[in-house]
């Protein structure tokens, strides 16, 4: 598909957009999913969750266009409580609360939105970029995807994902491993044979994805914040919100590069916004010319987290549409979302309806006006919102976990689902497990177990083309160099071969450059 | 999320847990029906990919536990007494969700009437201590009873009346 076919196309799905009701649904969900991402506690993936619910009965197209407004509303929401109360409404605004809460405690809380809010829109439209030129050359790719190629794609998944989502590589992978166990609960894909069901007819169904998510990321969190004693809310004095040009245009590279990086990081399966937002931070700040400003305000480091963040979104919604395969929690619901709509996100996307990859990039571009809109004139409403107590705020979000696990397919037993993976999730995370790899694993466990057993009946037991086909092998060579990194041994064995390798190419040695992964450890 | 790392000592006991359900996964795998009435291959099997996910997930707890002992798990040092009463709030908000969720919703109230309960049984809860101080707690009722039913009668008004959505 040439370039201009490429243009018509999304012009098309901006003027299908173009009609009341479509803006009225934008606007309203880009309201919610900024307030929902703004409102600690409550992240973008319940947000996106349970906007699935109430959206079930409206056209697709519709529905995932609320669904993407909610997804970018929430993570850019997040953005609003990490610089007014120092704490991230998501997890994706962690890195924001850095310098755009320093920047509010010197009185700039105004111009640290403005900051937040044009990074945010920028990010999006890089991300938005990417989605519409990347999406039909990784359709491409997908369509060379075989069997062994699925397998090794899911084993990549949840080894990446764990690998980046926490701090701890073991716990991330055990987590993505139990998700993929989950997944082989009920009846298997190849000959409708129950597994693990224990004669329980419910259990056949296997476990619904949806209620162990809103479980996972709303009842878990809160019960993680029912559990702390609720705490007094602070909020700074803010002047002008209205984005500075001169912000914009000072740091344009920081911007570019944060975009191509929250892009990049949103492919990966399974890792999220909170990464990218980090990911970029950290690569801003090794680029600085001001590095020392970095986590006292600095203007870069929040302009880099923003822009990281929102650019994560288009980003994770590539690997949906193309592979099927999300790349971060939120997009594992669109991807949900999508199928209950009749929408078959993998490779066939491009031959079988190239207008829906349009329609999703127009949808991110009338999100992103939709957060344009808000950021420039919502903040007094918004700031009323976070001083509402949580105690009045939680237990009507239970209320909501309930609804939306049993509505998708009026089935009481999701509530136990959600209920489980709500307690459970609530204790991995004590014990600092990741949630993302497990997500991952519950998506990504019918593709492996399919595709390993299809593989291995294909070559009759036979390893090699695991091992011999290109793209097998160049998955297999990522996940293998991914593993023996974390082990010290050979991280110090590759650390001393690079050094060696690299030593003629570099000017100066630098003895004091970090080599923790992220800043905020 | 909590920024505490959990001890060594909880890391051991969580692996030997993981150890534990990988090899009750090999065993139900290796157990399970391999099919071959239905001239299937033995690598369809269905036992075949739990099987292996279960063995990943036994080594990874393994070296979990191999690890947390490193770290000085069995000495002694870091094992966690619970404190009951400062898991109070936490322990109250788990058995508040899981009687509405199961022993209310379904049972015979309709639903907004079994949310309003629920909200406003949970708000008078835990403003129960700040109330009892300011000595406000007839006021507390009154609002939380308020606050119930309109959260209640919202829910119900959004999602089946305004986007046709079952409840349970």
């Amino acid at each position: 598909m040439g370039m201009f076919d490429g243009l018509i196309m999304f012009g098309h799905s901006i003027a299908s957009f173009m009609t009341p009701t479509a803006i009225g649904y934008a606007l309203l969900a880009s309201l919610v999913g900024l307030i929902i991402g703004a409102l600690p506690g409550l992240t973008a993936t319940m947000g996106v969750a349970l906007m699935t619910t109430m959206t079930l009965t409206l056209q697709p197209n519709e529905a995932i266009l609320i669904l993407i407004c909610t997804y970018v509303g929430a993570i850019y929401g997040g953005s609003r409580s990490a610089i007014l109360l120092n704490i991230p409404g998501t997890p994706a605004s962690a890195a924001s609360c850095l310098d755009g809460y320093a920047l509010a405690r010197q009185g700039l809380a105004g111009r640290a939105m403005g900051i937040a809010t044009s990074g945010s829109v920028l990010g999006t439209w890089i991300g938005m970029f990417f989605l519409a030129t990347l999406t039909p050359v990784l359709g491409e790719v997908a369509l060379k995807f075989g069997a062994y190629e699925f397998f090794w794609l899911a084993v990549f998944g949840v080894v990446i994902s764990g690998n980046l989502t926490g701090d701890d590589p073991l716990k991330g992978w055990i987590a993505g491993f139990l998700g993929l166990f989950i997944a082989t609960i009920g009846q298997e894909g190849l000959y409708a044979h129950d597994r693990f069901t224990f004669g329980y007819h419910d259990l056949s169904g296997g476990v619904a994805l949806l209620p162990a998510l809103v479980g996972a990321f709303g009842f878990a969190e809160v019960l993680t914040v029912m559990r702390d004693k609720p705490r007094d809310v602070v909020l700074n004095s803010f002047d002008t919100v209205i984005p500075r040009i001169r912000d914009v245009l000072q740091y344009w590279r920081t911007i570019i590069r944060s975009g191509v990086i929250g892009t990049g990081i949103g492919i990966i399966p399974g890792v999220g916004e909170d990464v990218a937002a980090w990911s970029s931070y950290a690569a801003a700040r090794r680029a600085s010319k001001e590095k020392e400003l970095f986590g006292k305000g600095s203007v870069e480091g929040l302009m880099a987290a923003e822009t990281g963040d929102n650019a994560c979104v288009p980003g994770s919604v590539i690997p949906v549409l193309t592979l099927a395969v999300p790349g971060s929690a939120p997009a594992a619901v669109l991807l949900a979302a999508m199928l209950i709509h009749g929408v078959q996100p993998g490779p066939l996307i491009m031959i079988n309806s190239p207008q829906f990859v349009f329609d999703v990039v127009a949808m991110m571009l009338i999100a992103s006006i939709g957060i344009l809109i808000y950021g420039l004139t919502l903040t007094n409403l918004l700031v009323k919102i976070l001083q509402v107590p949580q105690t009045l705020v939680m237990p009507v979000i239970f209320v909501l976990c309930v609804v939306g696990s049993f509505a998708l397919a009026s089935r009481v037993f999701d509530i136990y689902v959600m209920l489980f993976f709500g307690i459970a999730g609530f204790l991995l995370r004590r014990l600092n497990y990741p949630m993302a790899p497990l997500v991952l694993g519950i998506v990504l466990g019918d593709l492996l177990d399919k595709n390993l057993r299809r593989g291995l009946v294909l070559s009759d037991g036979d390893l090699t083309p695991f091992f011999t086909r290109p793209i097998s092998v160049v998955l297999f060579l990522l996940i293998a160099a991914t593993v023996l990194l974390n082990i010290p041994v050979f991280h110090r064995a590759a650390v001393s071969l690079w050094k060696q390798a690299s030593a003629p190419f570099r000017r100066t040695t630098r003895p004091d450059q970090p080599t923790s992964r992220r800043p905020h450890d | 999320m909590d920024d505490r790392k959990p001890s060594a000592f909880a890391d051991f006991v969580s692996g030997a847990c993981w150890v534990a359900l990988a090899a009750a996964i090999m065993i139900g795998s290796w157990r399970m029906d391999r099919l071959e009435h239905l001239q299937a291959s033995i690598y369809s099997a269905p036992g075949v990919v739990p099987g292996l996910i279960g063995a990943a997930l036994a080594l990874m707890g393994l070296v979990l536990m191999l690890r947390a002992w490193r770290a000085g798990a069995l000495a002694g040092a870091g094992r966690p007494r619970i404190v009951w009463s400062e898991q109070a709030r936490l322990l109250i908000a788990v058995a508040l969700c899981l009687a509405f969720a199961i022993g209310l919703v379904g049972r015979g109230p309709p639903f907004w009437l079994a949310a309003a309960i629920f909200v406003a049984v949970t708000v008078f809860a835990f403003q129960f201590p700040e109330r009892r101080a300011a000595g406000t707690l007839a006021r507390g009722a009154l609002v939380a009873v308020v606050y119930g039913l309109v959260a209640g009668y919202a829910v119900h008004y959004v999602f089946q009346e305004l986007f046709l959505v079952r409840l349970p």
